[in-house]
């Protein structure tokens, strides 16, 4: 056989000398991104039209049109409509949609970053570049975080300040106006002056009312007619006198009392701050869970689907259904431990009742039983585990 | 090399290599070598099935070397692992005279490759997908991206989406990403692809031109045609092995050849020629003789012909030398090859 050894070489022409120093101690071979390695990736990202339309709307669009309608309708019909803001709509906005859509969205956008390189032939350019594995995958995750980051706190911000400045003025506790910040004996006090509408409006936790308690706004077909509420709701007429009125007005306000005090005009500034960084934190998950899930498959659909799956069955299903063998495996799930974590005064999400603190307020179900320590380290784990096998598989994958 | 499971560079493997470039291997070995591709004993399998069979590759730098073979030949495959896309089960490789996979940062830092056929984001410009390849390389390769543009002829579309870009385009933005980090060595996995008659001039004028600077080309194809007017060196591939590589014009200075005569009288020439030891094989055409001549036949061997007919008194009107194309060539070894399996 002849071998080009067996021949002479051509004649090298003026080939460029040996790797210049520039590109030796351009640190390719390091882990670490460049910045422009991250600014380019954000660029890619960013581009994505449909992928920009789907975040903005979630963490923008569709809280700034819900918020706009109730602006509108109060400003039209203040007494049909109450106002845009407040502390209810607040956290019912940040628990009911912005923490669990947010999720999805960022997944949706990690599992893109995770797989369009592979998906769209681009990976295999990028290797050729002698660019670690390793850090060709970690500039995903600043880029990434930092859309999905900004969107949220947009989103957010302009949920925070509707919230704050279009509050209403009074504070309405169970359809009852009644002033902000009283302490218990004040609200003792305001119930004996307001006997009528707490008996007719607040909650009644105890056992059967005592008998002949009225409630003075009750409507018979002859006018107002004494009545009580009874815990099944019906109204039963009676006859007592002012004083017993009073003496069980207060004993309602007492047992309504915690539910009250958690009950404010607008969000406070560390509410706000504590969930601001709560819904960022799940965002965070989301995008990196589907980074690493993405880049492990190789493609985006399944991972979307997957992780909406887990977001929106498995989570809401393990975190109130205690299964007596796989209670830990339940505990390890990452949206059982977030709502662990969830800032005191928040309606437990997916559904749950009233403010809880994750725990699951008055009437919520109950939740799994975590410490703190343990869902932070759930939370943790998610993120450090998925992150690795994303990065493991970038590294191993043939280009 | 120390790459999962690839067998360090042995002394008893091919001693007809370069005994200088072997005993300086490894670490020690200048980038600036005479090599700009080396590879010994690579082996790449597939399950049972073996695409890269103990290679032994050597490509001198500055020309453009083709690397020949049928589809399925495992030419791609080759180009794969010596670009670390995938890795090799054995044997070693260089680029540039740097160990690959172990200084592969290094040695691909002056590559440049196209594999496949070229894909980039189909939602960003062309420019912008040479922005995120030029950010992967040292900070000078973005000031690369408009000249490199505009030397594969698309700077005028470069602020276009490459969703909107013929197959040529994208074959030629290809190469404008190999271009970024001003390679010494491109590796172009079938860079005709794709391309009309007018871009495939234009890729071959490309390719001299990157060599007249000093650059190795490595163009892999199975256009035949295409490789002998561009490239200096070939080496041919089959199921996975190298069979034959050198210079294009010493391999097939080697190779059999065909000498036409048109003469006064074909009949008794045929049974003139018939009659020596020269080994021909004749036949007659209307025109005159067909000879041709077994591979390392000396071209003296024409005069003798010559001299035979003239003196059996036929006159001899033309003598022409038809040297196989390189087409003909890969046929006949090729062909040869299967029919002694």
């Amino acid at each position: 056989m002849k071998t080009i050894s067996d021949v002479d070489p051509p004649t090298p022409g003026t080939a460029p000398a040996s790797i210049p120093t520039q590109v030796r101690s351009d640190h390719r071979g390091s882990w670490i991104p460049t910045w422009g390695m991250v600014s380019t990736r954000l660029m890619e990202l960013r581009k994505r039209r449909g992928l920009m339309i789907a975040l903005i709307a979630v963490n923008i669009g569709i809280p700034v049109v819900f918020l706009a309608v109730r602006l509108v309708s109060h400003a039209v019909d203040p007494k049909s409509y109450g106002a845009a803001g407040g502390y209810s709509i607040f956290t019912s906005l940040v628990t009911g949609f912005m923490y669990i859509f947010g999720f999805i969205v960022a997944a949706v956008v990690g599992c893109t970053a995770g797989s369009v390189d592979l998906t769209e032939g681009m990976f295999r350019h990028l290797v050729i570049t002698g660019r670690s594995r390793l850090a060709l995958y970690l500039a995903r995750i600043p880029a990434g975080l930092a859309i999905v980051i900004a969107m949220v706190a947009i989103g957010y911000t302009i949920v925070c300040a509707v919230c704050v400045f279009a509050a209403p003025t009074q504070l309405n506790y169970d359809g009852v106006v009644v002033p902000q910040g009283l302490s218990r004996p004040a609200l003792d006090n305001w119930a004996v002056t307001h006997p009528d509408e707490v008996i007719c409006n607040f909650n009644y936790n105890g056992p059967n009312p005592p008998p002949n308690v009225p409630c003075g706004n009750g409507n018979g077909p002859s006018g107002p007619t004494p009545v009580v509420k009874t815990p099944q709701g019906t109204i039963v007429p009676v006859h007592v006198t002012r004083a017993q009125i009073r003496a069980f007005a207060v004993t309602m306000a007492n047992q309504n009392y915690s539910d009250y005090r958690a009950t404010f005009l607008v969000p406070s500034t560390s509410l706000m701050i504590d969930v601001g960084l709560w819904i960022a934190l799940e965002a965070t998950i989301g995008f990196t869970v589907g980074l690493g899930l993405a880049s492990l498959m190789g493609q985006r659909t399944v991972p979307v689907i997957l992780l909406i799956v887990l977001e929106l069955i498995l989570t809401p299903l393990f975190s109130r259904h205690i299964i007596p063998h796989l209670v830990n495996l339940e505990r390890g799930i990452v949206g059982v431990a977030m709502v662990h974590i969830e800032p005191g005064g928040l309606p437990t999400p997916f559904g749950g009742g009233g403010p809880g603190g994750g725990g699951g307020g008055p009437g919520g179900l109950r939740l799994i039983p975590e410490s703190t320590l343990a869902a932070s380290l759930v939370i943790a784990a998610w993120i450090v585990f998925w992150t690795a096998v994303g990065a493991w598989r970038m590294r191993t994958r043939d280009a | 090399m120390t790459g999962s499971g690839v067998r360090p560079l042995g002394a008893e493997r091919n001693n007809r290599m370069s005994t200088v470039l072997l005993s300086d291997a490894v670490d020690g070995r200048a980038a600036d070598g005479q090599w700009a591709v080396e590879t010994h004993g690579l082996i790449k399998r597939f399950g049972e099935n073996v695409a890269v069979n103990d290679v032994e590759l050597l490509v001198p730098r500055g020309c453009a070397f083709g690397y020949l073979g049928p589809n399925g030949a495992g030419k791609t495959t080759l180009i794969r692992v010596l670009l670390g896309l995938t890795h090799a089960d054995a044997g070693t490789m260089f680029l540039l005279g740097h160990a690959v996979p172990r200084h592969r940062d290094v040695a691909l830092a002056r590559v440049g490759a196209i594999v496949d056929e070229p894909r980039f984001h189909g939602h960003l410009t062309g420019r912008q997908n040479l922005q995120i390849l030029a950010a992967a390389r040292e900070p000078a390769a973005e000031g690369r991206i408009a000249p490199a543009l505009e030397r594969v002829g698309i700077l005028h579309r470069a602020d276009d989406k490459v969703s909107k870009y013929s197959m040529g385009m994208r074959q030629r933005l290809g190469v404008a990403a190999c271009l970024l980090g001003d390679p010494q060595l491109l590796i172009l996995d079938e860079p005709m692809n794709g391309l009309d008659p007018a871009g495939m001039l234009d890729m071959r004028d490309m390719i001299k031109s990157l060599v007249s600077e000093g650059r190795t080309v490595v163009l892999s194809s199975h256009l035949l045609d295409e490789v002998e007017r561009t490239c200096d060196a070939v080496a041919i591939v089959d199921r996975g092995t190298v069979i034959r590589q050198g210079p294009i014009a010493q391999l097939l200075a080697g190779s059999s050849f065909e000498v036409q005569v048109e003469c006064s009288d074909p009949d008794r020439a045929l049974g003139l020629l018939e009659g020596t030891s020269f080994g021909v094989h004749v036949q007659v055409r209307p025109d005159g003789l067909a000879i041709s001549l077994p591979e390392h036949t000396e071209r003296d061997a024409i005069a003798e012909i010559n001299r035979v007919l003239v003196e059996g008194g036929i006159a001899v009107y033309r003598l022409q030398h038809i040297q196989a194309s390189l087409e003909q060539w890969f046929l006949s070894v090729t062909s040869r090859l299967g029919a002694s399996e």
